[in-house]
């Protein structure tokens, strides 16, 4: 990939609004444009420098799903017969939010995966 | 029970000669069921209460301990099979089991006591020697009596007996309940012991494919968004949820749309969706909903703006009446199945409320909304900048007139269900086309050329135009319609069914009726550029020629998406190869009815849709 060559680091770090820090893999990230668009290198954000991004409107719990989602992505991207993440029926509503926020929606992904 | 059978299967042999049965018998036996035994068990039941009586007053007579304390005790029996060693045991259990059935009859005698004692059918088993007598065995076989009530063994519960009831682990017989339990339980341990795990993970991964089947008809594939997750989690477990709070417009449109799929948009969950500052409400299936519901929406969005209702079968004059009563003025208001609002209803709605109205869609009505409605928006809606008007048994070329008059309109769509002729549709065009950017017309068998040279004369802002089911329309029409039309390159056509008909040749089109060769040349010409998304079905006697050289090698439509060919019948392997090198954008084909599309390699995030074998209705791509 591109932003390899320009950024050294495979793992970007996720940072929630309690502090909780999430060391996830570059790539993975990617899925959320809003994400993407932060380490963009072309972007000039302090994150994309850094490679740390801080959410101040996601919380540790939500942070942490939303990273396990990251993941059940970056390895079932490439698959058809995906089975479902499960999502705590507690933390739907405040994921939900964060999904929207992070821009996790049909029309967004399916641009990326193409 | 398998005793009962083989007893009844014996009171068969013995019946040597028989006349011919009739029909209620054949079925009786069918089931089980032998006036013989019926009459037996009816006969033991008689003595088995006499015996009772018989021993009430015995017991009276005696007054020993044990028997006073256990005439009134239901678990009784129970307590009697619990020492079932002592078969033989004294009189007195006899009475006692009996007394508990509370049946009473005068006679009295010592060995039917003993007889009615056998009518415990695991303890008679044990000690019944093989020589016993057909009626002791009829007897015994009678133990519980389908018609009878009897206590469940498992939960003490009184029920009915029944031919299917089940005999419990002790013995007794167990109700419905408890032995649909059992049953299910014996399934679960018996399927776990014989298949182990491979079949245990078979069944899944069947259902599985089916369902990846149905998610891709969806329109989903691979991995889901986290959005989607979340919409499907909270539509699951929705009757736990007691308020929504703050989700952004998208969510909610979303988690509607989800609980409108699954049928549990009610008067319930209708609450989460109405907020006094909501300005949005949307709701897929009304069809549970009343008119006090509806109501509801206006008592508590307050600011509502759009509206958006389908299926709203309830939303009735009463609820219009409310709906003008209150301080809403709509800009946005779309409204599907509510056929019960009369015409004076809508005007009345239109002259107070219009003036605000930006956008108004109404479909599935019959009686009302016609020709003295579509009269009335000029002069009520002169803001209206989209007009949809579908599924409508009223208005017809006289009301069609009167769109011509609406001077701020950008978007029309009508499909109309009384046939109407080309004249208003020219006149339309000749009005509007100036400024119209949606041209959406559906089912115009009659509509004729004059209407394609009127929208190439007159539209030049078009971004999206629709014209089906025309069987007039010519070829060279078409071809007119496309050929140096001053209008930007469309991104969305649909000429759907726009071919000739005739039952007895249907393929020889001598005068080039329909959306054949030239036109869609001059199409893809005019649009080919940015195109979204283009809809040819049934236009079969477009060639496989055109279709070779509009997607020849070298040619690209970068922005089509969507592409529907079905029914065109000249589109060979070939030509579904040249339009997904020539597409590279392309999600979708669809080539239903095509029977040369026979064996295509499909590129890696394509779809195929309607492919004629048995790989499946949809081919995803995995050809790199």
């Amino acid at each position: 990939m591109a932003t390899k060559n320009i950024s050294p680091h495979k793992f970007v770090t996720l940072v929630s609004s309690d502090g909780y820090e999430f060391v996830v893999l570059r790539e993975a990230t990617l899925v959320s444009p809003a994400i993407k668009g932060m380490l963009d290198p072309k972007s000039q954000f302090s994150e994309a420098r850094t490679g740390r991004c801080v959410f101040e409107e996601i919380n540790g719990m939500v942070l942490e799903k939303v990273v396990e989602y990251f993941h059940y992505w970056y390895k079932n991207r490439e698959r058809e017969d995906v089975p479902d993440m499960e999502i705590p029926v507690e933390l739907c509503l405040e994921l939900l939010m964060a999904a929207d926020y992070l821009g996790l929606d049909s029309k967004n992904t399916r641009s990326f995966v193409s | 029970m398998g005793d009962l059978r083989a007893e009844r299967i014996r009171g068969f042999r013995q019946r040597n000669i028989r006349g011919p049965r009739s029909a209620l018998t054949d079925y009786l036996a069918s089931q089980n069921i032998s006036a013989r035994q019926i009459r037996a068990n009816h006969e033991a039941r008689l003595r088995a209460a006499a015996a009772a009586a018989a021993s009430d007053q015995a017991a009276a007579s005696s007054s020993t301990a044990q028997n006073v304390e256990s005439t009134e005790a239901p678990e009784v029996p129970e307590a009697v099979e619990d020492d079932e060693d002592d078969a033989e045991s004294s009189v007195a259990t006899g009475t006692r089991q009996a007394a508990t059935r509370k049946r009473k009859s005068a006679a009295a005698a010592a060995e039917k006591i003993k007889k009615s004692k056998s009518s415990k059918p695991r303890k008679s088993r044990r000690n019944a020697s093989d020589d016993e007598s057909d009626e002791d065995a009829l007897e015994r076989s009678a133990g519980p009596v389908p018609g009878q009530l009897e206590n469940c063994e498992e939960c003490h519960k009184r029920f009915t007996v029944t031919a299917y009831s089940r005999a419990g682990p002790e013995g007794g017989l167990l109700c419905p309940q408890c032995s649909m339990k059992l049953t299910k339980e014996e399934n679960a341990a018996r399927s776990a012991s014989r298949k182990g795990k491979q079949k245990a993970t078979a069944v899944p991964i069947r259902r599985e494919r089916r369902k990846i089947q149905s998610l891709i008809l969806d329109g989903q594939i691979g991995v889901k968004t986290l959005m989607t997750l979340c919409v499907e989690t909270l539509a699951n477990n929705i009757h736990l949820a007691d308020d929504l709070g703050d989700l952004p417009l998208p969510a909610i449109d979303r988690i509607s749309r989800q609980l409108s799929k699954r049928r549990l948009m009610g008067p319930i969950t209708l609450e989460f969706f109405l907020r006094p500052q909501t300005q949005d409400v949307m709701i897929y299936d009304g069809g549970r909903l009343g008119s006090t519901d509806y109501m509801r929406i206006f008592q508590i969005c307050s600011t509502l703006k759009t509206l958006k209702l389908r299926n709203a079968i309830q939303f009735k004059d009463e609820v219009m009446e409310y709906l003008i009563g209150r301080h809403i003025a709509l800009d946005t208001f779309y409204i599907s199945g509510a056929n019960l609002l009369t015409e004076e209803c809508w005007e009345k709605y239109l002259k107070t409320k219009g003036q605000s109205l930006r956008s108004l869609r109404v479909y599935f009505t019959d009686r009302y909304f016609g020709n003295r409605t579509v009269e009335s928006l000029p002069s009520y809606c002169p803001s209206l900048k989209r007009l949809k008007i579908c599924h409508n048994q009223a208005v017809n070329d006289e009301g069609l007139e009167h769109i011509a008059q609406l001077r701020e309109l950008e978007h029309l769509g009508l499909r109309l269900v009384s046939q109407t002729q080309t004249t208003p549709y020219v006149n339309i065009a000749q009005k509007l086309g100036g400024q119209l950017r949606t041209l959406s017309i559906r089912d115009i068998p009659q509509v004729d050329d004059r209407l394609l040279d009127a929208i190439h004369d007159h539209c030049t802002r078009l971004v999206k135009l629709r014209i089906t089911n025309s069987e007039v329309m010519t070829d060279a029409g078409f071809a007119r319609l496309f050929m140096g039309w001053k209008n930007k390159p469309l991104q969305f056509i649909d000429l759907e069914l726009c071919r000739y008909i005739n039952p007895v040749n249907p393929r020889v089109n001598e005068h080039m009726i329909g959306f054949c060769s030239a036109g869609f040349r001059a199409l893809m010409k005019h649009s080919g550029k940015h195109l979204k998304k283009l809809n040819i079905h049934g236009c079969r006697h477009i060639s496989g020629e055109a279709f070779e050289d509009v997607f020849a090698a070298g040619k690209v439509y970068p922005e089509l998406l969507d592409l529907e060919v079905s029914f065109c019948e000249e589109v060979t392997d070939l030509i579904v190869g040249l339009i997904f090198k020539s597409c590279p954008n392309l999600k979708k084909l669809n080539v239903f009815g095509c029977m040369k599309v026979k064996d295509v390699r499909v590129p890696r995030g394509k779809i195929l849709v309607g492919v004629p074998n048995a790989v499946g209705m949809i081919i995803e791509g995995t050809e790199d």
